[in-house]
């Protein structure tokens, strides 16, 4: 158990940049989530961490201790490989037992034997110790991987991408058991994935990683609601956040009222909001509105936009509805799945400015979002 | 059709077997050959006759001559050690060479290929001079240098592409798992190389031994190899063409054991690392 300090560390691969002035703080216990798409530095900030690599500057600190000249054999680190790195030559009792028969962390055969069956079992794979790596599937493989990093107590986890080469099915059921697993490690964890749904789900909070930047560290929540920037906000959620022009009008007093998609439907902002903006003095704005909260509405509905069906594609339970607006720009709506749309026909929706994600236009951060949440009308 | 088939099918099969026949035929007749004559007494060599009764003469004969088994051993020791050399040199520039990205990798490995390029006699007298003002004409370190002409290019080319197609992820789980980068090395990566090594082992091991211009001109009469022996048996007046065959049989046997011994890793070993997207 420790927390982790990152102060500053810059890594290139060659002229690349893979991570560029990486500061944060993880608390001890704490299961922190680093989400990017591939190439955003994710497997270096790890690799790093577990002295794989060497920084090109920047300091790291793992309890207190700063680790930067030691050995990955002497950090206490434990990390699973998203190629789950098992060693082909053993089976999988030996891949387990291979950490607590180095010289590190050498322990008697018996104890090893105890130690081993237990986490097999914890894992469920007390039935394939004797099994040749070859020999499994790639969800046994994962979690022979992860059972080997169990073993030894360290004072760290690592997962780099353990669920990426998982069947659909599989990665749910291993999700849920991460998260299960994970309060009964007790240990600080840092789980990379390029998989938002796995990062919300897991992270105590979320670290979001592109091009080598930290782009926001923050609650699930906070990184979906209230994302620190339009790039933040495309990447939570499926389908992707629609992104769009509004101007802002004031409707008298204090009061200020967005217009968007070229129509003459007034939003009034909620006071919470208008403040944030009247403090900022921004005057050019985008807002973000999530797909569930684009609500279609009944045909002559005043406050609705109009729009005709652009796409449709059902879902099961859901459907997502591409929206073609007044002004010709695309919205994305995720609508219930029990209702058709003929393509081409007209219809109206409905955005609750609650539920609206401002941004500035200009430098593209996050403004304001609304901390109360409406009432239908 | 279905019974068409079957007899197409029947038929197919023989003839594929016939033809397969006819090959190993061709392929193994120069053997065959060599086992005929080394048993043929003197008197039938020139005939084509396959009748005739064995004789163990040749044999008792080539095991007389002085120096043979002396040969025998002498190419033992020389492509034994020659491989060995071989093996300390080639593993760490295999993994070097498949792993590190540094400047002039690709040079430095096409240079060890080159060393099959250019044919042995072409490069021999210049090598003969060098050796000679060296001090190293007739002797077992010569021998085993020049060797590395041979056995090492293939241990390093062979051995490259088995640690290419490792993960550096392994090492760094060993690393993490609490081992130093030595005990990765032996621990993890040499047995996952294994076939890779038995093969280009096996494979340099046979190349040395059938040497022949190096021994020939660099091992001089003091460090003869069986195959430079086996043509003392071709002398200006007499051809003991049953002497020559007892004797090249004597000094192939090793390579055709090994290579039965091992068979299923060197198929393993030659192909695994050589397919490559």
């Amino acid at each position: 158990m420790a927390s982790v300090e990152l102060q500053g560390l810059t890594k290139y691969y060659n002229k690349r940049r893979a991570l560029e002035n990486l500061s944060l703080d993880i608390h001890d216990n704490e299961f922190l989530a680093v989400f990017g798409p591939a190439g955003a530095g994710k497997t270096t900030m790890l690799s790093l961490i577990a002295g794989i690599a060497t920084p090109n500057s920047g300091t790291i600190k793992i309890g207190g201790r700063e680790i930067g000249g030691l050995a990955p054999a002497d950090r206490n680190v434990a990390m699973v490989f998203e190629s789950y790195a098992l060693y082909s030559q053993f089976n999988v009792y030996d891949n387990m037992a291979f950490p607590l028969r180095s010289p590190k962390f050498k322990l008697p055969e018996d104890k090893i034997k105890e130690r081993v069956t237990h986490h097999a079992k914890v894992m469920r794979i007390d039935h394939l110790l004797e099994r040749p790596i070859q020999a499994l599937s790639n969800g046994q493989r994962q979690r022979t991987a992860l059972g080997r990093a169990l073993v030894r107590n360290p004072d760290l986890f690592l997962l780099d991408e353990p669920l990426s080469h998982l069947s659909a099915n599989l990665r749910h059921s291993m999700r849920v058991e991460l998260k299960e697993m994970r309060t009964q490690l007790g240990t600080t964890t840092i789980y990379a994935t390029h998989d938002y749904r796995e990062a919300m789900s897991l992270g105590d909070r979320v670290a979001m990683l592109n091009g080598g930047h930290l782009l926001q560290l923050a609650s699930p929540d906070d990184v979906y609601f209230r994302p620190a920037s339009i790039d933040v906000a495309k990447f939570f959620g499926d389908p992707e956040v629609n992104i769009l022009d509004a101007k802002l009008k004031s409707s008298g007093g204090s009061k200020l009222s967005l217009h968007m998609l070229e129509e003459n439907i007034p939003l009034p902002l909620p006071p919470d909001v208008v403040q944030v903006l009247n403090e900022k003095h921004t005057s050019k704005i985008q807002v973000g509105v999530r797909p569930p909260d684009v609500r279609i509405a009944r045909e002559g509905d005043k406050q609705a936009f109009h729009a005709t069906i652009y796409s449709f594609e059902p879902l099961g339970t859901r459907s997502i509805l591409t929206l073609k607006a007044v002004d010709g720009s695309l919205v994305r709506a995720l609508v219930d799945g029990h209702q058709t749309f003929e393509m081409d026909r007209r219809t109206q929706f409905r955005i609750d400015p609650h539920l609206l994600i401002i941004f500035d236009a200009e430098s593209q951060r996050f403004l304001a979002r609304s901390a109360e949440f409406s009432e239908e009308p | 059709m279905d019974s068409n088939k079957g007899i197409f099918g029947l038929f197919g099969s023989i003839l594929r077997n016939f033809v397969l026949f006819l090959y190993a035929l061709f392929v193994l007749f120069p053997l065959i050959w060599m086992v005929i004559l080394s048993l043929k007494p003197d008197e039938h060599m020139v005939t084509t006759t396959f009748i005739f009764s064995p004789t163990l003469e040749n044999f008792r004969a080539v095991f007389g001559q002085e120096g043979f088994l002396r040969s025998l051993w002498n190419n033992l020791v020389v492509s034994s050690l020659a491989v060995g050399l071989s093996l300390v040199v080639g593993v760490p520039a295999a993994y070097a060479l498949g792993r590190y990205q540094f400047k002039g990798r690709e040079e430095i490995a096409f240079t060890f290929l080159s060393f099959r390029f250019v044919p042995e006699i072409l490069i021999i007298i210049p090598l003969y001079l060098i050796y000679q003002k060296l001090g190293l004409i007739e002797s077992v370190s010569g021998l085993v240098w020049v060797y590395q002409l041979i056995s090492l290019p293939l241990l390093i080319w062979i051995l490259r592409g088995f640690f290419e197609d490792i993960s550096p992820d392994i090492e760094g789980a060993a690393q993490l798992d609490g081992y130093s980068w030595w005990q990765v090395f032996f621990k993890i990566l040499l047995p996952m190389v294994k076939p890779g090594i038995v093969a280009a082992t096996l494979l340099g091991f046979i190349l040395c031994w059938n040497s022949f211009t190096f021994a020939l001109q660099l091992g001089g009469a003091s460090m003869q190899t069986s195959t430079v022996s086996t043509t003392r048996f071709l002398a200006s007046d007499t051809v003991h063409y049953g002497w020559v065959a007892a004797a090249a049989l004597l000094s192939s046997l090793p390579g055709v054991i090994l290579a039965l011994l091992i068979q299923k890793h060197l198929v393993r070993g030659l192909s695994f690392g050589a397919v490559k997207g």
